[in-house]
């Protein structure tokens, strides 16, 4: 999943571009080792993957010992370009005073680029309740679900994250997470439609319009399955935060396939759906709301993102303690810090995604009232309402679900 | 127009040809008449022209300025592989992906000839390689590349063969004896040969007429004997085999003989054997047409004498010994003495005189450059 | 005759002589030694990662297990069932490794030959035409082959000059498509063809041209019997460095092509990242390294052995 550019960045269309490539390039170069070499591909994974064969979550040591009084560090690993950051000064101005409040250092890494790529680089370690060198993991709803679900994490203890109320209402439950035990949201986004305003003047209003004719060949999807398919199934009716099963599933999936096959769908792709639109080669898509307030930042407002009639997805990535952290207690102050609105908001105006605590509206109206009205940032309770959260898939499902889409997706 | 199948034993005619690099003459409004069927030697020192004018002829460079006629046809304007020429090259340029046997038929598969790969094994009877047809280059000692060059080229019956140094890379033992074997396959298969070299042993040895050329010019041309007998210029002298060469001014001339000063002594050169036969002149003498005169020796008839000298060198080196001897006013002289009766009969530091035959000296220019055309030690090998 | 010394053929020439074979014998227990470093290199992240990979292939899903968790056993379907599924993404792999490295050969090599053999005795001109063919590897593979797209997008120039004179229908489309793919497979890898055949090509002695040219080959026939024997080495090295790559390459397929145009690295990244199919991955990773050396030995040997064109 790809994180749109902050606007930390610099202001050169042409400077922006590159950055913009090359976080793009993060992601796929580590793959293209994979590729140059099938053979020799990803090593480090596969021989996790391998370790996966034994117990899982079972040698697990005892609950581990937490050392915060002593040790006056938190470790966190996060995505790349989501946090607020000064170029000048090159530090992260809202870590800095989170050290000067409490004394406590903040070792914090860009590690994450890809769900799936650092699953596989830490699970050998989480299964086994070791320290994989980090007190807090940011990882997107499905994966969240999946390291709660084999008990790679260390449950809150709410008490040292007064703020957590602070939390919207609208992700206070999770299926994946039921009452937020272990996970806080980071940063959420829309899974919705996007579209060329000059080139598609009557917009797109549902998933099915990006069906007509006159856009044959012209249309992308994400590869990201819970949106595309989620997006689909919405369309026809299904709740994705809600009971389905395979019906209704591969009921959306025959639509994608249809479409794709018929030539409609021009290519299904991760991160890099937005220099098609640039180019022109996609006049409409399915996409994720912060790419497109990037893009008409950078490119001028020709792009415009809605969630569908039907209803759009709601991801969020989450702050988790990942079982071997010994720093438990410093990572809980963390998190509380960020769920103050004030903090909130000043990330919220370099991110550009959308801010999942309440009263950071607010804050932002002092300083940028501008972003602050910016409904994919700040959504009102109307939209809220009309994006659905896909629902946690058990690990049967999930691979067979993958399995399928990755079929018809030509992979 | 030579046609690919212009016969053997062509005449080969350079009529004025210039070749210039970036604007420097590397060969020299040249012009000469190789005859059908002869074995004629380009030689000179590394750098005179003689390989521009051999891939002149081969049609690799093209002239400047003039004509190259084979048997009559006008070449001049075209391409190597439109001549009746073909070439041994210096490091024999054998194809390293083919075998021996496809080496040699290389030329006559490309002129579509009937039983290429046969008339192949004939050629390589003829240099005695039979055996080897079916090895590769890199397999063979150098003596035997240079025999499948030779026959790679001499398959095609060509109008003209062009050799290119091709002894240089051999050993001199080898050299001597790939020597007689040119002579004998250029005797036996008729071809008019062009064979260039440095080495003036080798173009002796082999050649009917020599061309000895210098800086981008023939200064000489004719049969060995002649060339060494009469050299016309003090290169000539001095390259093909050495040469003792003493300024003097001609103070009598008019008859058959001209009367020569020389550091004070009175030396006379049949006037056909003077370049100049006034003015300023260099006299000249092979070293083994000197005698040594010990002190009351008699001087034999028909005798130019200078000296008396001191003897400063002498060098024995089996067949003959070598002296060097200090003339004052004339400088020093190399005299060669056969080793008739064994031993050296003079001795280092002796006063001795220098005979030489009137009908042995010879008159050059006196412009010329005593020094011209001396081998380098590094060349002469 | 071996990959190696396929790749390491040089163009004959001066064979060992007697007398610097025996200094030489004596040093190969040493020259042994040197080996060392590159052998447990080798064995550190070659065989090591093979076996795992081996091994891997062969898994079993758990019965109610959590995604992407396998117990070991000797499961060969795998192979099979991966076969069955993926042969049409391992043919077109090929397929368009194949077409791309002919593409290749066919722009790299007289692009080597001209900066080889024309330019010869220019080492200015050589050294800049040197430089334009190795110039694109100065920016990143990624952001040329976006660029590229920009270039071919629907709207550019290029589709619209392309449409004009009718080589295209007038929806028809350069991006997302299996020619573009191939088109980036081709414009990636071509220094790697161009670099040996030229380095082969500088080597060849100039000489041997006069010598066809002397023996009655004309230009085109000096070519072909002569300079383009000689270059097998560089050819055979170039094809292979394009080849080999080209058939696991995805990045192409992901930037330039569609779902119809999925290359079988896709299919492996997507098994190991996307659904955590560790086996498939793995089993699809081995068929490709297997394919991939019979068709280079077969290659390789026909190379080496045939009498040469």
């Amino acid at each position: 999943m790809t994180r749109p550019l902050p606007r930390g960045v610099p202001a050169d269309p042409v400077v922006r571009a590159l950055v913009r490539a090359q976080l793009a390039s993060r992601s796929v170069s580590r793959r293209s080792v994979l590729a140059a070499g099938a053979g020799s591909a990803g090593v480090a994974a596969l021989l996790a993957a391998c370790g996966t064969g034994g117990t899982p979550g079972g040698q697990r040591s005892g609950p581990v010992e937490d050392r915060s009084a002593d040790e006056k560090q938190v470790r966190w690993a996060n995505w790349t370009l989501y946090l607020d950051y000064d170029d000048e000064s090159q530090t992260y101005p809202t870590l800095e005073r989170f050290t000067e409040q409490t004394g406590i250092e903040v070792d914090y890494a860009e590690d994450i680029d890809d769900n799936d790529a650092y699953y596989g680089k830490v699970q050998g370690q989480l299964a086994n309740g070791q320290d994989i060198g980090q007190d807090i993991i940011t990882l997107t709803d499905w994966m969240a679900g999946r390291v709660i679900r084999l008990g790679y994490t260390q449950p809150l203890d709410k008490a040292n994250i007064p703020n957590a109320s602070n939390l919207l209402p609208s992700l206070q439950d999770v299926s994946f997470d039921p009452g937020r035990e272990h996970s806080l949201t980071w940063q959420s986004g829309f899974g919705g439609v996007a579209w060329n305003k000059a080139q598609v003047p009557n917009g797109i209003r549902t998933v099915s319009d990006l069906w007509a004719p006159e856009l044959a060949g012209r249309v992308e999807v994400l590869s990201e399955m819970r949106d595309t398919v989620g997006l689909i199934m919405l369309e026809q009716g299904v709740d994705v935060a809600g009971e389905w099963g395979d019906d209704e599933f591969f009921a959306a999936l025959e639509v994608l396939e249809q479409q794709i096959s018929s030539g409609q769908i021009r290519q299904v792709k991760g991160n890099s759906y937005a220099e098609d639109l640039v180019s022109g080669d996609a006049l409409a898509v399915i996409g994720w709301s912060g790419d497109i307030t990037v893009l008409n930042f950078e490119n001028g407002e020709n792009w415009e993102f809605a969630l569908p009639e039907a209803g759009g997805t709601l991801w969020s990535d989450n702050l988790m303690i990942p079982v071997g952290s010994p720093h438990k207690a410093n990572a809980e102050a963390l998190i509380d810090y960020y769920y103050d609105p004030e903090v909130a908001a000043e990330v919220a105006a370099y991110v550009n995604y959308i801010c999942p605590v309440e009263g950071a509206r607010e804050a932002m109206d002092a300083f940028d009232p501008s972003l602050a009205e910016n409904p994919l940032i700040f959504p009102d309770d109307a939209t809220l309402a009309r994006s659905h959260v896909f629902r946690a898939l058990s690990a049967e499902e999930e691979t067979r679900y993958n399995d399928e889409f990755q079929s018809v997706i030509g992979n | 127009m030579a046609g690919p199948d212009a016969r053997s034993g062509a005449d080969l005619v350079l009529d004025r040809v210039t070749k210039e690099f970036a604007g420097v003459p590397a060969v020299d409004d040249l012009s000469l008449t190789v005859p059908a069927g002869s074995f004629f030697a380009l030689l000179g020192p590394s750098g005179c022209g003689k390989t521009t004018t051999l891939r002149m002829v081969a049609g690799l460079e093209r002239p400047s300025d003039g004509r190259i006629l084979i048997g009559g046809d006008d070449v001049t304007h075209t391409r190597a592989h439109q001549r009746p020429v073909n070439t041994v090259f210096q490091s024999y340029a054998l194809f390293p992906h083919l075998t021996v046997l496809e080496n040699v038929a290389f030329g006559l598969r490309r002129r579509r000839e009937p039983d290429p790969l046969g008339r192949a094994r004939q050629a390589l009877e003829l240099v005695e390689l039979p055996h080897l047809a079916e090895r590769r280059p890199n397999q063979l000692s150098g003596g035997q590349q240079q025999r499948v060059a030779l026959a790679r080229a001499v398959v095609n019956n060509p109008a003209v063969l062009l050799l290119d140094e091709p002894l240089g890379a051999l050993d001199l033992k080898l050299r001597r004896q790939m020597q007689v074997e040119l002579k004998r396959i250029q005797t036996e298969v008729g071809l008019t040969f062009v064979h260039v070299t440095h080495d003036q042993e080798e173009a002796m040895t082999m050649a009917d007429t020599v061309a000895v050329m210098n800086a981008g010019r023939i200064e000489q041309l004719g049969s060995p004997a002649e060339l060494y007998e009469m050299p016309r210029t003090a290169f000539v002298a001095n390259f093909l085999g050495q040469s003792n060469l003493l300024r003097g001014t001609v103070v009598e001339n008019g008859g058959a003989l001209v009367g020569v000063d020389v550091g004070g002594a009175r030396v006379r050169v049949p006037a056909e054997r003077a370049v100049r036969t006034s003015g300023d002149v260099l006299v000249g003498v092979r070293p083994e047409k000197l005698h040594l005169l010990r002190d009351g020796e008699a001087v034999p008839d028909d005798c130019n004498v200078v000296g008396p000298g001191r003897v400063t060198d002498v060098s024995f080196t089996g067949v003959s010994t070598q002296y060097q001897v200090e003339v004052p006013a004339l400088g020093t002289l190399g005299v060669f003495v056969q080793n008739l009766l064994g031993g050296a009969a003079v001795g280092l530091g002796e006063q001795v005189r220098l005979a030489c035959a009137v009908r042995h000296t010879f008159a050059l220019d006196g412009d010329d450059d005593v020094a011209s055309g001396v081998v380098a030690l590094d060349e002469s090998a | 005759m071996s990959i190696v010394s396929a790749l390491g053929h040089g163009q004959g020439g001066g064979g060992t002589s007697p007398a610097v074979a025996a200094p030489r014998r004596r040093a190969r227990g040493g020259a042994y030694l040197l080996l060392a470093p590159g052998i447990a290199y080798l064995g550190l992240f070659f065989v090591i990662p093979v076996v795992a990979l081996l091994v891997t292939s062969l898994y079993v899903p758990v019965p109610g297990g959590e995604v992407g968790q396998f117990a070991p056993a000797f499961e060969w379907r795998n192979y099979t069932a991966a076969l069955a599924t993926y042969w049409p993404q391992l043919v077109r792999s090929f397929a368009y490794a194949f077409v791309a490295t002919v593409a290749a050969l066919a722009i790299g090599y007289p692009m080597a030959y001209v900066i080889a053999v024309r330019a010869r005795g220019r080492p200015f001109l050589q050294g800049l035409l040197l430089v334009l063919v190795i110039a694109p590897f100065f920016t990143s593979f990624i952001l040329r082959t976006i660029a590229w797209k920009q270039i071919l997008a629907d709207e550019s120039f290029v589709v619209s000059a392309i449409r004009a004179v009718g080589l295209l229908p007038p929806d028809g489309r350069l991006t997302a498509t299996g020619f573009a793919v191939v088109a980036g497979l081709t414009y990636n890898f071509l220094p790697f063809m161009t670099l040996p055949i030229y380095a082969n090509l500088e080597r060849l002695d100039p000489r041997m041209l006069e010598a066809g040219a002397d023996l009655y080959a004309d230009g085109p026939t000096t070519f072909r019997r002569v300079t383009l024997p000689l270059s097998l080495p560089g050819v055979v090295s170039g094809t292979l460095l394009t080849f080999i790559p080209a058939s696991g390459d995805f990045v192409n397929s992901v930037l330039l092509g569609n779902t119809s145009t999925t290359m079988i690295g896709q299919v492996v990244d997507s098994r190991f990242f996307k659904v955590s199919d560790y086996p498939t991955a793995a089993a699809l990773s081995v068929v490709l390294m297997v394919a991939i050396l019979v068709l280079v030995i077969a290659y390789v040997r026909r190379a080496g052995t045939e009498e040469l064109l």
